[in-house]
């Protein structure tokens, strides 16, 4: 059969494509992996060494031990977590009000939230930064979880705006008919059909907020309150980089993050929307 | 027709969007307010307030190396936004699919996301290094060349190796947009189109790529404006050379602000790509806005 | 319509739950700081915290004071724990002194200054440097040591520490430590080669040649002279500099009326540029990528046995060593090479500390600085980080007149001072486009030279 040869066909394209991809992915980071676990005197050998004569997970350690890192690593979570859970609540409820409401300046409203990623973020640090002071958060976890909120909002609220434009408002109307409050509507029904578009910005809120470096350096003082990419960042010293602990502590740093996008991802599965006009 | 009873009142929406407009306003509207105050000045920000007026931005507008930053940081971003898509479309519409081992795909494929740009900076910038490198060293031991190749000094490549480096880090965003957009294109509108006897490509082009305009014009704007100003990678790729090849408006911001303390210089430059955004971002509606009412 | 006006005033009262708890956290910004950050030390946070937290609360009648200190070297590695020491040190000794770093990468830490400055919410002490310090004394910033820490102890750093940190007749900071820049070298590559330290640019260029060979016959050469820092940022550019003015151009002095001006645009200067050409193109004694040869690059390029000589200060022996124990006593400095006729030349790329001159606690802060400035101390640094003490009394001392060292000590004696001018780091960086074009061979040295003194006039011009 032909046609069974020609899907066979496809398929097997589509595995090559994906594989050749993740060899492109995977060769650098092994590569990172492969630093790790090398002490100083191996790092930089000609020719490079994939596997290091003398594996050592003295990296490994020395992040737990000598630096901190569990608290960076407390802090990002405590700091990401919260702000993505704002930013999410926040982008929905906008997202929900554009798509269902008319109302004067809705253009307005979602223009300015594109304008606002248009300016060059690092003048806005020192202005940010007075603000943040005024308000008495200087050195607090609060200040960065309103930073990153205000980093994620626009792209969130767009996002969310354009699942709730796909799902009919013959949906709310209907509910509305069966006599659901609009909480209930909204929890019930318009929320659970918008759960990839909830995925994808809590995944992208998330990720955004982890890795943000700049604003977390100026904005945390001690190294009770610093992230973990601050902390990764001493590791660049003026004149000398730690190669391998910074490598370890990266390739850490990514456990929670994939441990999450694990969750998340799996609701970036077709057919949710599927049947939902009929009902 | 029943008409949307609770729906058409127009206060309720502005309480729906006041969270989010009021944060914006408090935390950016102020500080762009000032970015864009402080460029008429020659200022330290503490004790001198000089007036320059527009003198910064007649400076810098004059200055046709400032032009020719602009122009090789369109390049950069143009680059870069364009991998991104083409990979990143490429791997959701693939990793949509049912296919075996999705999720270990999906979890591998997502993996540069992950890591700060820094480090991503820094290990790229290790993988080319003409000595040391992992690229010419496979590529030695394949014997596809002898003498080691300058990958990053070469005035002809180095953008392109910078911009590779930024590929390989931004693809994933492009690809997890577009994942999700993908799921909000219902399956009755492909079958339908089946039964019709549309073919795959038709298929793609009349119900796929409509299906995600909304999403791609976002994130497409955003991420040319957000490759537009990226600093980081660049900077500790290239630092702009070699020569010029790879100068970024952003590293002149960078500079001018945090090294050479002139803040009212800086501020003019960032006002200036700010409105370069703009402009490229109406472009882009004007050209790809499918009614998104 | 109750169901909707229900969940309306929920989230409003949600919103405005959040801006009470975000204006009810205000208040006294200091009383904050000192409530949040009440660690201390940099990268060994966990220990210290504990200690100082014991020798803080000891009850001492005297009042409880916290001093707190912006560093860049807090956070490095083994600078920090050198610099944690002499606080925990200083804290036994005065219980009633609490110490608090603020640990911030060098690359950040002027931002981090200014930032703070304009939310005034300063610390106590903070790095200062030529780069910096013209700047910070333009914002108010700084107090005068000469009088809090008295003119007997300011006699004792190194005249060419001072030249750099006086404006107005005020001492701006005390100078902590210098890397004077000098030629890094391979001492037995030299003994070897029955080679001697060069003097003049083509000594340098016939022993790099010298050095340039192929140790294991396999027909690639594998070793080189010269590691050339050829990067286009201030690394590169600061080491370039230096270079040029040992052939008699500098790439900015005051003239007769007190204007700055250029010498990027004479023959002196071309000459640089032609070197820098030459190694790479001509002479070939540089490994490959030189434009992607930063600071880190040089070093693994000396550690890895590569290369024979770098341009660099003595903190460099250590980083270099870290990597490659085995090239113990193998390395010296000396002076760079310069042209005939011509004089050596030398940066010293200090940092120090300065006094907040809001700070409460002054005199505490600058008793602090004597502490860590003792002899004793100094010494300390320097084994560990290789980096030169500031006081006299140290330099003099055989741990710094050592063979390896001794040739930095000489190059200090021939440090220029740093011009003042806000732009000049873009003064290194058109210094570093100029030496990259000749190397990328798209313009010869004298057009490339006169392409930098346009770029640094227009530079001046903009001060106008």
């Amino acid at each position: 059969m032909t046609n069974k040869k020609r899907v066979a066909l496809g398929n097997g394209l589509v595995y090559l494509i994906l594989l050749a991809m993740t060899v492109a992915v995977l060769i650098p980071v092994l590569w990172m992996l492969s630093t790790s676990l090398k002490n100083d005197t191996e790092l930089f050998t000609i020719p490079p060494r994939w596997i290091p004569e003398d594996i050592t997970f003295a990296s490994y350690q020395r992040i737990w031990e000598d630096y901190p890192f569990l608290n960076y690593f407390m802090n990002s979570i405590m700091v990401v977590s919260l702000s993505t859970l704002i930013a999410l609540v926040f982008s929905c409820l906008a997202g929900y009000g554009v798509s269902r409401f008319r109302f004067r300046g809705k253009g307005m409203f979602l223009t300015f939230l594109l304008v606002t990623q248009m300016f060059p973020s690092i003048m806005l640090l020192i202005p940010f930064y007075k603000i943040i002071q005024v308000m008495g958060l200087t050195n607090t976890h609060l200040a960065l979880i309103l930073t990153y909120i205000s980093f994620t909002i626009p792209l969130c609220s767009w996002m969310m705006l354009g699942y709730f434009q796909g799902i009919p408002k013959e949906l709310d109307e209907a509910a509305a008919i069966d006599g659901c409050g609009r909480l209930r509507t909204f929890i019930q029904i318009v929320f659970p059909l918008s759960l990839p578009g909830v995925s994808a910005t809590a995944i992208y809120s998330f990720i955004t907020g982890w890795n943000e470096y700049m604003y977390a350096l100026v904005l945390t003082q001690s190294e009770k309150m610093k992230t973990v990419p601050v902390g990764i960042g001493q590791l660049i010293g003026q004149y000398k980089i730690m190669w391998n602990d910074m490598m370890a502590a990266s390739l850490v740093a990514t456990i929670p993050l994939s441990i999450l996008f694990v969750f998340f991802q799996k609701y970036l599965i077709s057919g949710l929307t599927a049947g939902a006009v009929k009902s | 027709m029943k008409k949307s009873y609770a729906y058409s009142s127009s206060w309720s929406g502005y309480w729906f969007i006041l969270p989010a407009l009021l944060t914006m306003l408090v935390l950016i509207a102020y500080p762009l307010l000032y970015g864009v105050y402080i460029s008429g000045f020659n200022t330290n920000l503490l004790n001198k307030w000089d007036f320059v007026g527009l003198k910064y931005y007649i400076q810098i507008l004059s200055d046709t190396e400032f032009l020719n930053k602009i122009w090789i940081t369109l390049k950069y971003a143009a680059l870069v936004v364009a991998g991104n898509f083409v990979v990143g479309m490429s791997l959701a519409l693939l990793l949509n699919r049912e296919i075996k081992f999705r999720l270990l795909f999906r979890a591998i494929l997502i993996l540069p996301w992950l890591f700060p740009d820094v480090v991503v900076a820094l290990l790229w910038k290790w993988l080319y290094n003409p000595l040391y490198g992992l690229f010419n060293y496979l590529l030695q031991s394949m014997h596809l060349i002898k003498t080691p190749i300058e990958w990053l000094d070469s005035q002809h490549f180095a953008l392109f190796g910078v911009a590779i480096a930024s590929v390989w880090k931004g693809y994933p965003l492009v690809m997890i947009m577009l994942l999700a957009g993908l799921q909000s294109i219902s399956k009755d509108l492909y079958e339908a189109a089946e039964i019709d006897g549309c073919n795959k490509w038709q298929l793609f082009r009349h119900i796929t790529i409509p299906g995600l305009m909304p999403v791609t014009l976002v994130v497409l704007i955003l991420e040319t404006v957000w490759w537009f100003k990226h600093f980081t990678i660049v900077w500790l790729l290239t630092a702009g050379g070699p020569i010029n090849v790879t100068s970024v408006v952003s590293i002149d911001i960078y500079r001018t602000a945090f090294q050479s303390f002139q803040f009212g210089r800086a501020s003019a430059m960032a006002v200036i790509v700010f409105v370069i955004c703009l402009l490229m971002s109406y472009v882009y509606r004007r050209l790809l806005e499918t009614n998104d009412q | 319509m109750a169901t909707r006006t229900k969940w309306l005033n929920a989230t409003l009262m949600l919103f405005l739950a959040l801006a009470l708890v975000v204006t009810g956290c205000g208040g006294n910004s200091s009383s904050d700081n000192s409530k949040s950050g009440s660690s201390s030390g940099g990268s060994s946070g966990g220990s210290s915290n504990s200690q100082s937290g014991g020798s803080g609360s000891s009850g001492s009648s005297d009042e409880q004071i916290t001093l707190r200190i912006v560093s860049p070297t807090v956070v490095e590695n083994p600078e920090g724990e050198v610099e944690t020491k002499y606080a925990e040190e200083y804290m036994k000794l005065h219980p009633n002194v609490k110490i608090e770093f603020i640990g911030v990468p060098m690359n950040e830490v002027y931002a981090k200054i200014i930032t703070m400055a304009t939310g005034r919410d300063m610390p106590d002490i903070f790095i200062n440097s030529p780069e910096f310090y013209a700047r910070a004394y333009e914002m108010g910033l700084t107090e005068d040591l000469n009088t809090l820490l008295g003119e007997e102890f300011v006699n004792g750093f190194h005249p060419a520490t001072l030249r750099e940190a006086v404006i107005d007749g005020q001492l701006q900071y005390a100078p902590f430590f210098t890397i004077p820049t000098g030629l890094l070298y391979r001492k037995d590559w030299f003994e070897e080669e029955g080679l001697s330290v060069p003097e003049t640019w083509d000594e340098f260029v016939a022993a790099a040649q010298k050095l340039t060979k192929d140790t294991d016959g396999d027909g690639n050469v594998d070793r080189w002279g010269f590691a050339m820092v050829g990067s286009k940022n201030g690394s590169g550019g600061s080491r370039f500099i230096p270079i040029m003015r040992t052939f008699g151009a500098a790439e900015l002095v005051k003239n007769e009326n007190g204007e700055w001006v250029t010498q990027f645009d004479t023959p002196e200067a071309a000459q640089a540029f032609q070197l820098y050409g030459d190694l790479v193109n001509k002479y070939e004694v540089v490994p490959p990528g030189p434009f992607q040869t930063s600071y880190a690059e040089a070093v693994s390029l000396m550690a890895s046995e590569k290369t024979a000589m770098m341009v660099t200060g003595p903190h460099t022996i250590g980083a270099v060593l870290k990597q490659n124990p085995s090239l113990e006593g193998k390395l010296a400095g000396a002076p760079l090479p310069h042209a005939p006729g011509k004089d050596t030349v030398s940066v010293l790329g200090m940092l120090g500390f300065s006094i907040y001159n809001g700070s409460k606690h002054k005199e505490v802060a600058a008793d602090y600085l004597k502490f860590i400035l003792s002899k004793e101390n100094q010494l300390e640094w320097n084994k560990v980080t290789g980096r030169f003490p500031s006081r006299l009394d140290a330099l003099e001392d055989p741990q710094i007149q050592s063979p390896t060292l001794s040739g930095f000590m000489q190059a200090m004696d021939f440090a220029f001072q740093v011009p003042d001018v806000p732009f000049y780091a873009d003064v290194q960086v058109a210094a570093a486009e100029g030496y990259q074009s000749v190397i990328g061979k798209q313009a010869g040295a004298e057009e490339a030279a006169k392409r930098a003194a346009e770029a640094v006039n227009q530079l001046l011009e903009s001060l106008k």
